[in-house]
């Protein structure tokens, strides 16, 4: 009766259907065995970076559920100056986040004027009773090592606002530095090939670059990494725009230097300000030393290198009337821009273009990401560390040491 | 006494007991509970006679059907949920009925077999009819009364639809509709009073009941 | 209405079960005991593990993996895991009736075990009422349901109660009739001697083998649709009715007394679909009228080797569990139905349809 009236052939459509699933894959994923990705803003548990706590208490005036507790105490700072004020400082003495508590708003996060609050993807921190689920200052801490790098900007998007304010004020003051310069030059001296190179080297500041190219290698690499095809490609192509500016600027430096236009050197330094990920890699590796977390050590290098570099320009454009010899100096110090270690290797790297950029470990490029340094794997986890949490410091710990044998490599040779 | 005999004297005594309880039983649902293992009982009772036939369709139709009917009916329309006792007081009534009922059935069936009505049959002797010959016998032999009472039981099932129907009045519609209790009523359709007490403003029911 | 009768007295001899080849009159009732227990508890489990595995893969999922080898003790270990559950008794409840009911849904859902076969001789009784029997014996099991469902003092248990005694009886009927078709097809009730007689049968008039499905297709699909509101199983579960009902009249229950339900509710889908191997399915035969390998002695049917037994034993229970996975099947597939579209298919189609494919069946057996 079913298979000839017009509603049993719905029933065996329906049945169908139904068959027709029993054959697909099961779309399970095998949690404990195998792991999502998860977004790099997955809210899984608040991380402290307990540095930039400046005990201001706005996390925990802000929390819905009053789940964050902070003790701190004032301490008097002796005055940076002979005969100045005594300051007084917030020591931030305990700092703890009652994750039974909590309802993860991530309002904190949000409202954390220092970035002393992130958020972690680790969610894997259940436990057999409530108390333990108070996390205190040690293993917030612990929770900033696993905070995921930020996603990269898309290509053409704007800098996050602390960079673009550097950027700006560097400008002004290369602005101030260029108009000196060419005051005295014009004072000086009756130099026409002078004006004449201005432009050639405005020109080489911002190398126009066509957009829709895409760097080869990186792009192969980054698949091999596993990245998706969309994240891979637009790296790629952010790595091709900053190969060719690379590349044209290098051009515009030979041929600024084959015609001996050392006027062009003085707006040079100001191209720098263009490349927002430069850190300063003495300051860099001194934290890193000291036990800082990478990204700890790389926002603070990043300020160094501002400082320094803001420091350098103002030398610069004081020491504008200096000598040939000693612009072209400049010259090749700005070619370099990025570091300001005066290291040995700067004058064989400036010699071919595409390797102009300096080296230090963040510019390595390192394949395999996915291997682990077993020893540090095994130290933490002797230490009682969560495997996860082993595992993805022990990568670090890989990477670091393989950037860190190439560039020896490199300086071997 | 064998084996069988226990048996036989043990669900007796059970089902006797059941159907005591059946009539003692102050809780309605209980009651029919009982009547179910009495029922059973019965069923068993056959069983140990091996009339295995009839254990089967005591079994399909009391139990499964007529006291399942009877619990159904008792749920659906009055049986107090849980535990709450639900008597009507006529239990000395029920007593005397089926006491009585007893006497007279008891009276005539062991008047029938003094008086050899039965024929001589001994218990060991007893084996149940074979299904064919309980067929041959319902289909051949005594068919027309078989009939009969089919025609008999559909009439009462028509009958009983007929009865259970909505009477319809002249205008077509229901006649009564009982209220299952819910609670208080509302007291009135009119305006409720003021939370000071006093009358609300005058409404048009208000006004005509006060005309009238 | 005679040819009937006479080819009925002809196969009436009651064949023997294997467990009486044994001496002694102890030894062989403690046997087929275990034989059912054994039956009446592996074989649910084995029909929840495929509903388990066949609703995950439906709807994408994997089902049970973690349990045993491929999660296939899932269903024990939630077994072990009710018998740790503390048992709940409501304040309200009357605790008797309450406690006994899982008891009263359970037996006669384990005693229909009893006359099913299995396999040439691997049976417990065969009853020559087999077939009324097991009918009779699963219709008992609504007195449980209805006594749970008044015994919790709740008002979704009460009203799951009593849909479930209202869709039991009225799906009681078309399923009986169906059954006695195939009864008088068969010309017995044994469920032995249905399997006997569909080894023989031929198709009216023709000297084609068939099983009864296929004169009898009708049948068989009431039969089985009646089976699954019988089980109250999706989507004829309005007596549970999740959405509606919490968890109908199981809805006070826990820990033992749940799993007893639930197991009940196993088992009837097992020896339902038993009941249409023996019935429609022509029991353990491989195909109709080719006897099993190392049964050629018996006529194809009995006194068979090992190697046949094992055969047709493994034969019934996958035809069993294919039955069980089309009634998993139909789960998935279809929505529950309302509560009057369940009572108006079963009195205005079922019983109609079932009442007409008797007359049919039995005119076509007496003319033929």
């Amino acid at each position: 009766m079913a298979a000839t009236s017009p509603p049993g052939t719905g029933l065996l459509k329906g049945l169908g259907v139904t068959v027709k699933h029993l054959f697909r894959r099961p779309s399970t994923l095998m949690y404990p065995y195998e792991r999502d990705d998860l977004a790099p803003r997955t809210r899984g548990v608040i991380a402290l970076m307990d540095e930039n706590c400046t005990v201001c208490m706005l996390c925990a005036r802000e929390c819905p559920d009053w789940c964050i507790y902070i003790e701190s105490h004032k301490e008097t700072v002796p005055p940076a100056k002979e005969g100045g004020r005594a300051r007084t400082r917030n020591v931030l003495d305990r700092f703890a986040i009652d994750f039974s508590l909590c309802m993860y708003c991530g309002i904190c996060v949000e409202v954390c004027p220092f970035d002393a609050l992130w958020w972690s993807p680790e969610f894997e921190y259940s436990e057999y009773n409530m108390e333990s689920l108070l996390h205190e200052m040690e293993k917030l801490r612990e929770w900033a090592d696993t905070v995921p790098a930020p996603p990269p900007l898309d290509d053409g998007a704007q800098p996050p606002a602390e960079v673009a304010d550097a950027i700006e004020k560097a400008e002004k003051e290369r602005e101030l530095a260029e108009a000196k310069a060419a005051e005295e030059a014009q004072a000086k001296e009756q130099g026409a090939d002078a004006g004449g190179a201005a432009p050639a080297a405005a020109k080489a500041d911002e190398p126009k670059v066509e957009a829709g190219q895409i760097d080869q290698e990186t792009y192969d690499q980054l698949i091999a990494e596993g990245k998706s095809e969309r994240m891979a490609r637009s790296k790629a192509k952010a790595a091709y725009v900053k190969k060719e500016k690379a590349r044209l600027k290098a051009e515009a430096e030979t041929v600024g230097d084959d015609g001996g236009a050392e006027q062009a050197a003085a707006p040079k330094p100001a191209e720098v300000h263009v490349e927002a990920g430069q850190i300063d890699q003495e300051t860099y590796d001194q934290l890193i030393a000291e036990g800082k977390t990478e990204r700890m050590a790389r926002a603070k290098a990043k300020a160094a290198y501002v400082k320094k570099e803001k420091a350098r320009l103002r030398a610069e454009a004081e020491g504008a009337d200096a000598t040939a010899s000693e612009e072209a100096a400049a010259t090749d110090e700005s070619a370099a821009a990025a570091d300001q270690e005066p290291s040995d290797d700067r004058a064989q790297t400036s010699d071919d273009a595409p390797a102009q950029e300096t080296r230090k470990l963040g510019d390595v490029q390192v394949e395999g990401a996915g291997e682990i340094d077993q020893e540090v794997f095994d130290q933490l986890i002797a230490e009682g560390k969560s495997e996860r949490i082993a595992r993805s410091k022990a990568k670090a710990a890989w990477v670091k040491k393989r950037k860190q044998e190439q560039l020896d490599q490199e300086g071997d040779a | 006494m064998t084996g069988h005999d226990v048996i036989f004297v043990l669900i007796g005594l059970l089902t006797a007991s059941a159907a005591i309880l059946t009539v003692t039983s102050k809780n309605l649902v209980h009651a029919a509970l009982f009547l179910a293992v009495t029922l059973a009982g019965i069923a068993g009772v056959f069983l140990t006679l091996a009339a295995d036939f009839l254990a089967l369709v005591q079994l399909l139709v009391y139990v499964g059907a007529v006291a399942v009917l009877f619990l159904f009916g008792l749920m659906l329309t009055r049986a107090p949920i849980g535990r709450e006792a639900l008597d009507n007081q006529n239990r000395g009534l029920a007593i005397a009925v089926s006491g009585g009922l007893f006497v007279l059935l008891s009276t005539l069936i062991i008047g029938a077999v003094s008086s050899g009505a039965l024929g001589e049959t001994s218990v060991a002797e007893v084996t149940g009819p074979r299904i064919e010959d309980i067929g041959i016998a319902t289909f051949a032999e005594w068919v027309l009364p078989f009939e009969v009472l089919s025609m008999l039981l559909l009439a009462a099932l028509i009958g009983a639809i007929v009865l259970a129907r909505p009477e319809s009045g002249e205008s077509g519609e229901e006649a009564e509709v009982t209220r299952i209790e819910m609670g208080d009523a509302p007291a009135s359709e009119g305006p409720q009073p003021l939370p000071d007490g006093s009358a609300p403003e005058l409404t048009s029911g208000k006004r005509s009941e006060g005309s009238s | 209405m005679m040819a009937s009768l006479t080819h009925a007295t002809t196969t009436v001899a009651q064949t023997v079960s294997l467990f009486d080849g044994v001496d002694g009159f102890v030894l062989p009732v403690i046997l087929k005991l275990a034989f059912v227990l054994a039956v009446f508890f592996v074989l649910p489990l084995v029909g929840g593990y495929l509903e388990h595995k066949v609703m995950g893969r439906m709807q994408h999922r994997r089902g049970p993996v973690e349990a045993g080898p491929f999660g296939s003790l899932q269903l024990v270990a939630d077994g072990i895991k009710f018998i740790q559950k503390e048992d709940l008794i409501p304040s309200a409840a009357d605790r008797w009736v309450f406690a006994v009911a899982p008891g009263i849904a359970l037996v006669p859902a384990m005693l229909v075990f009893l006359v099913i076969p299995f396999g040439p001789g691997v049976f417990a009784l065969d009853f020559e009422l087999g077939l009324f029997y097991a009918l009779a014996a699963t219709s008992v099991s609504v007195l449980g349901v209805l006594m749970g469902g008044w015994a919790s003092a709740n008002k979704f248990s009460l009203i799951g109660g009593l849909r479930a005694g209202a869709q039991l009886i009225a799906y009681e009927l078309p399923l009986i009739i169906a059954a006695i078709t195939v009864a008088v097809q068969a010309g017995t009730l044994s469920l032995v001697g249905i399997v006997e007689s569909q080894a023989t049968f031929q198709l009216f008039g023709t000297g084609i083998n068939v099983w009864f499905v296929f004169p009898q297709i009708v049948g068989f699909a009431i039969f089985f649709v009646a089976a699954m509101a019988e089980l109250s199983r999706p989507p004829f579960d309005m007596p549970i009715g999740d959405s509606e009902l919490v968890f109908g009249y199981m809805t006070e229950y826990t820990g033992i007394k749940y799993a007893m339900y639930m197991l009940t509710e196993y088992a009837g889908m097992i020896s339902m679909s038993a009941l249409m191997v023996v019935l429609y399915l022509g029991g353990w035969q491989l195909l109709p009228g080719v006897p099993l390998p190392g049964c050629e002695a018996g006529g194809g049917l009995f006194d068979c080797s090992p190697l046949g037994i094992a055969l047709g034993v493994a034969i019934t229970i996958a035809k069993i569990m294919a039955l069980v996975f089309v009634m998993v099947w139909a789960r998935v597939a279809y929505p529950r139905l309302r509560e009057d579209q369940l009572q108006r298919i079963s009195w205005l189609v079922l019983v109609p349809l079932s009442l007409a494919n008797l007359a049919v069946v039995t005119i076509l057996k007496v003319v033929f």
